[in-house]
This record gives structure tokens, C-alpha cells and sequence, in this order.
């Protein structure tokens, strides 16, 4: 594993869609490579970033309602 | 008419995905009340064809297939520039701040208010921002999202990349526009 190889698998990394081997062996080069490291604890927290800005929306309640007699 | 109780379950389990759809159709339709028009309706053809849903298989995307699927019906004669991105290249946020001399989470991530955030989201062109709003915002796998967008999982992987990617460059931008960080090589806005 070398920083090219580290930094094409990063997005399936930090989305752990990687197999378990391939996720040690990301896992193993990041512990030694402090550059690395700090690129995928970046793109986790920008992960993080979208989500939580993302995901705090909730639908009104009068229309889970008005949903729910329609769906009735 | 009274509902059946095979009704009222399949109502009920449906609803209890109302936020994530309804959060998903706010960001496609980037309005409220079209936000509402579209999940009413999806909630209603998922009605018409509960039939079609397998018990036990993932009812948050179907329903999410259906809404999106909905939201394209409505989109469809837009021009291709408007609902995709062309490879522009890479763009990492994270070396170009530290090429510039910035902490990239310290200094520009904790500073990034929620709404310049979701604000960069929606100006992903729609076919980029249902992939992030599935995979970052609602945590689905690649196979699941391919599944919702029918999709190879190569393209939702390839789609995702570069909507981080573009993502990256408008939070860049927000970041030198209001005076988080102060372009090339130059240090970070000084507090």
C-alpha cells in the first residue's frame, strides 16, 4: 500500500465499503503515514459535516397528519 | 372506507420513513412545499403499489426510489450540463488548504456554518446530490444506492467522488468569499 493506492481507496474507505482486508491494509499505511492520516480524518469530518447539516430537517408534524389520514 | 390492518402496518412503516424522504425531497426540490407535493404523491403510488413491495426487503429505499423517481418525471427535458458534472478534474479541499498554510478541520471545517453546507449540497446538479444525500446524509450502502437509482454500483461510486469533489470546491469558495481562509498561498484569516 502506498499514498496513491491509500488516497484512490480513501471515499470506500471512510464509507467502509471496502473488504476487511483491504480495510486493514488502508488502516496499516494510515497508522504510518501522518499525511494520509490527516487527509482521511479531513474527508471523515467533512462526511460528518454534511450529514449533520444535512439530517436535521424533519417533516412538519401537520403534514405526518395529514399523510397519515390520507394514508388510511 | 375502513383500512384493512395489512393497510394500517404497511401505512405505518412507511411513515416511519417520512424525515428521510421528506428531507430528501427538500434537498431535490430545494422547496417546501414542493418538498410536501412530492412526497404526498409518492406516498400515495407507494399505496397503489404496496403489492409490489417485498415485507422484510429495504422499504426506505423504495420509497426513496419512488419519490426520486417521481422528482425525475418531473425534471425530465432539462439539459444534460444542468443535472450532471463533468470530470473536472480533482479537487482537494484538504491540500489546498494545507498548501495555503491552514489547519483544514481547525481552522475552516468548525467555521463552516450548517447552511453554507447545505446550501453547497443543493448546488450539486440533482443526478450528484441523491447520491450524497443517500450515502452521506442517509448512511445507505453503495449496493443499496445503487439499487434506489438503478445504477451500477460503479456509477454511484463515480458519481459520488465527484460530487465531493465539486462539494470541496464550493466550500472553498464560501470559505474565501466570507474570509475563513485568504487564497493562495496566504496564511488563514486571522481571527
Amino acid at each position: 500500500m502506498n499514498c496513491p493506492d491509500c488516497k484512490d481507496k480513501l471515499d470506500r474507505f471512510v464509507d467502509r465499503e471496502l473488504t476487511t482486508t483491504e480495510m486493514l491494509e488502508i488502516q496499516l499505511h494510515l497508522e504510518g503515514c501522518p499525511e494520509c492520516m490527516d487527509n482521511y480524518e479531513f474527508q471523515t469530518q467533512l462526511k460528518r459535516l454534511v450529514k449533520h447539516s444535512c439530517d436535521c430537517d424533519t417533516a412538519p408534524p401537520e403534514f405526518r397528519e395529514k399523510l397519515r389520514q390520507l394514508l388510511s | 372506507m375502513a383500512e384493512s390492518p395489512a393497510q394500517t402496518t404497511f401505512a405505518e412503516e412507511a411513515l416511519g420513513h417520512l424525515d428521510t424522504l421528506y428531507r430528501g425531497a427538500l434537498r431535490l426540490t430545494r422547496d417546501p412545499d414542493q418538498a410536501q407535493d412530492l412526497v404526498q404523491e409518492a406516498y400515495l403510488r407507494a399505496l397503489r403499489y404496496q403489492h409490489s413491495y417485498q415485507p422484510g426487503t429495504n422499504m426506505k429505499a423504495w420509497l426513496f426510489a419512488i419519490m426520486r423517481n417521481l422528482f425525475w418525471d418531473r425534471f425530465k427535458g432539462s439539459r444534460k450540463e444542468d443535472v450532471s458534472l463533468d470530470d473536472a478534474g480533482d479537487f482537494l479541499l484538504y491540500e489546498k488548504l494545507r498548501d495555503e498554510g491552514a489547519r483544514p478541520e481547525a481552522d475552516v471545517l468548525d467555521k463552516l456554518a450548517a447552511s453554507e453546507v447545505v446550501s453547497a449540497v443543493e448546488k450539486l446538479p440533482p443526478l450528484h446530490r441523491e447520491v450524497v444525500l443517500l450515502v452521506d446524509v442517509e448512511g445507505f450502502s453503495y449496493k443499496d444506492a445503487a439499487e434506489t437509482l438503478g445504477v451500477p454500483i460503479g456509477t454511484v461510486m463515480s458519481r459520488l467522488h465527484r460530487a465531493r469533489q465539486q462539494l470541496q470546491k464550493s466550500l472553498y469558495d464560501y470559505a474565501l468569499e466570507s474570509g475563513i481562509v485568504r487564497g493562495s498561498n496566504s496564511q488563514v484569516a486571522n481571527q
